[in-house]
């Protein structure tokens, strides 16, 4: 019988919450501001592209190399002919083309060159000159082509660029950064929702009908499940913005962070839910929160700029370490794991010490909750964790 | 049959309940009467089980109660408390189900509730929209909504208005008469003796008097006299001989005759002005209360 009172009690603190306009609001602009985002980097990282426009002799035979030079650098030309170099001129001067090739002998520009176009430019053109040249110097076509089908040189790149990691990299960086946004704010509710069932002496009414555990209990379930269903939402709108806007070459990537994301969040947010409880039920108001939120609020801004630092270098020791630590783990372990440095087995036990805090830390928090919830006064931790009462 | 047996508790090193013993019958309504600061309101939290005791117990039917038990008291704390959000039909939907209603059982006492005091029509208003009067009444639905086996309620009258007491009198009486024992605190002691017939007075934690009202009075050897005179010089009846003043009134008093025969008072009375009141009166709950502490 009275086990049903901590869903009664978690299914209040949900939906109390998301009829909120305030939440609803909040959730709107973060989803929005995340397609900006995705749309905005899809912009950034896409290939480069420019307009060429030809016009006069020789342009039939430029447009198709210039193309086929582009594509083969990764860049996009898209030509656009014209009847006279006059009309071309024009075109570059109100910017419907980035270059103008004028009789396959001048580039015509509005003012600072596109170093690469022009560079492919210049490279067919000057193909074009030279296998001219060529045959005018008696050479067949043949020999013309052997002559000028010199490969390119081999490049080595001493320290590889890897595309891959550098996407989930940056597809990390926003997981931490949810994941940082999401223990703090639903954290914050629950002490919150705590300090506002003192203040208005609900508490006391409800501590008659259910024990201060089944209230603990159910109101961190409650915000959790919620800031869960959030969390999966931001994740599902923002792989779908991806790939509706394009812009990522390894999506399986997002699924994966959000994945991890999701699962570290439900990890670290019972880990912390229960430290926050005692900070809401140590204070009398909700003006007293803040001071002792502070240091449960550095605790989660110094494992934030961890989980930065372990995305960046996610191989260092204090990578390692603080990955392994349940305060941090959850903002630094998603990092590792989805750029590889991590293996299985590591998350595994990461998130197992991280239960095993939690499930350390859960009959402490709901001792001093317990026996502070009914005080109107600032309370001493200490001072409560003495006394041998109110269970 | 609900009885606190027993119950102590000390807060560091200020005893607020000693051996304080009590019983309230089903269909008995009680009023638990004291000076602030006497116990009452611990008294109640040990029987919700919002506090421990730290010796005694709270049994209902015989039994010692546990918080199954306690699921199905209603309860009222001296400090009201809802959640200033919520809705009103919801959070009394929400209390309901915490006692262990059935959704829609729980909905239709909700509405009920709502009915019976006066403010279906807040319904769908937040508790922190309503006036005080009105979450006062809103704070009487939640201790009713899931028909409560026991009801305690601490100062259940105070910040009502007067249509706002006899709202709560009836639902009161209604509850008491239907086997519900009905025990609550006040200060308010001509409402408890109107409402009540048995009274427990608690002084300093201990309990120093309690019973049916009238069994108190009886048990009172005083004579009262209740004497109101116009237009009399203020103070006439201080210095009469073998008279105590019981309780000062506007334009009188009432007194005790310690030796002095009434018909001597009267005579002082016509002497002072023009008679308006001259009764024998028995004590009221306030003067037994006084005796009972020795005030």
């Amino acid at each position: 019988m009275i086990r049903g009172a901590v869903p009664i009690i978690a299914r209040r603190e949900f939906v109390e919450r998301i009829r909120d306009k305030g939440f609803l609001i909040s959730t709107g602009i973060t989803l929005l501001v995340l397609v900006v985002f995705v749309g905005a980097g899809s912009l950034l990282a896409g290939g480069t592209s420019y307009d060429v426009g030809l016009a006069g002799a020789d342009a039939r035979a430029l447009e198709q190399r210039v193309v086929d030079r582009a594509a083969a650098l990764d860049i996009e030309v898209a030509v656009h002919r014209f009847d006279d170099a006059a009309a071309a001129e024009r075109a570059v001067r109100t910017g419907d083309v980035d270059a103008a090739v004028v009789d396959g002998d001048g580039i015509v520009v509005r003012s600072d060159p596109p170093a690469d176009l022009v560079a492919v430019i210049q490279a067919v053109s000057a193909r074009e000159r030279a296998e001219g040249a060529l045959a005018g110097a008696g050479l067949t076509s043949g020999e013309v082509q052997t002559a000028l089908e010199q490969p390119p040189l081999a490049v080595r790149a001493l320290e590889p660029l890897d595309r891959r990691q550098r996407e989930y990299a940056a597809v990390g960086f926003i997981g931490v950064l949810a994941l940082y946004g999401q223990l703090f704010a639903y954290g914050y509710w629950v002490a919150a929702g705590v300090v506002e069932e003192k203040s208005s002496r609900v508490v006391e009414v409800l501590l008659a009908t259910v024990r201060p555990s089944q209230l603990l209990r159910g109101k961190i379930i409650g915000i959790g499940v919620l800031g869960l269903c959030q969390l999966a939402l931001i994740g599902a709108v923002g792989f779908a913005a991806s790939q509706l806007l394009g812009g990522l070459r390894f999506p399986e990537g997002v699924l994966v962070v959000i994945g991890l994301v999701l699962v570290w969040f439900v990890l670290g947010y019972f880990f912390y839910a229960g430290l926050f409880a005692v900070a809401g039920a140590i204070v009398p108001r909700q003006e007293d929160l803040q001071s002792t939120m502070t240091p449960l609020s550095i605790l989660i801004i110094a494992s934030f700029f961890l989980g930065i630092e372990a995305n960046q270098h996610p191989d260092s020791l204090l990578a390692v370490v603080t990955s392994m630590l349940p305060p941090s783990a959850p903002l630094v372990m998603p990092s590792r794991l989805i750029l590889g440095e991590a293996a299985i087995w590591e998350g595994l036990l990461s998130a197992a010490i991280c239960v095993a805090a939690t499930m350390a830390l859960v009959p402490l928090a709901t001792r001093i909750y317990s026996r502070s919830v009914l005080q109107r006064s600032r309370v001493r931790i200490r001072a409560v964790l003495r006394t041998p009462r109110e269970e | 049959m609900l009885e606190l047996v027993g119950l102590t508790r000390r807060f560091g090193h200020v005893v607020a309940l000693d051996d304080v013993s009590f019983s309230v019958a089903p269909g008995e309504m009680v009023g638990f009467v004291g000076p602030n600061g006497a116990g009452k309101t611990t008294a109640m939290r040990i029987a919700l089980g919002v506090l421990e005791t730290d010796a005694g117990e709270v049994r209902w039917r015989g039994r010692p109660v546990d918080a199954r038990v306690r699921r199905r008291f209603g309860y009222m704390p001296e400090e009201r408390g809802l959640y200033p959000k919520m809705r009103v039909l919801d959070h009394l939907v929400y209390l309901a189900r915490l006692h262990g209603l059935e959704p829609d059982d729980a909905r239709a006492q909700a509405v009920r509730g709502t009915q019976i005091l006066g403010v279906a029509d807040r319904s769908d208003a937040r508790v922190q929209t309503l006036s005080l009067g009105n979450q006062q009444r809103v704070q009487l639905a939640a201790a009713l909504v899931h028909r409560p086996e026991v009801l305690v309620l601490d100062e259940p009258f105070s910040g009502l208005d007067p249509v706002g007491v006899d709202v709560l009198s009836g639902v009161l009486r209604e509850q008491a008469a239907a086997g519900v024992p009905v025990v609550f605190s006040s200060h308010q002691l001509d409402l408890v003796e109107r409402l009540c017939e048995s009274v427990v007075l608690i002084h300093r934690g201990r309990i120093v008097a309690s019973g049916r009202i009238s069994d108190l009075r009886d048990a009172d050897p005083r004579r009262l006299v209740r004497v109101e005179v116009a237009g009399a010089r203020p103070g006439w009846y201080e210095r009469l001989p073998g008279v105590r003043v019981a309780d000062p009134l506007p334009e009188g008093a009432v007194l005790e005759l310690a030796g002095a025969a009434a018909a001597e008072v009267l005579d002082a009375a016509r002497a002072a002005g023009e008679v308006r009141t001259f009764t024998v009166v028995r004590p009221s709950l306030t003067e037994i209360f006084r005796r009972a502490v020795g005030a």
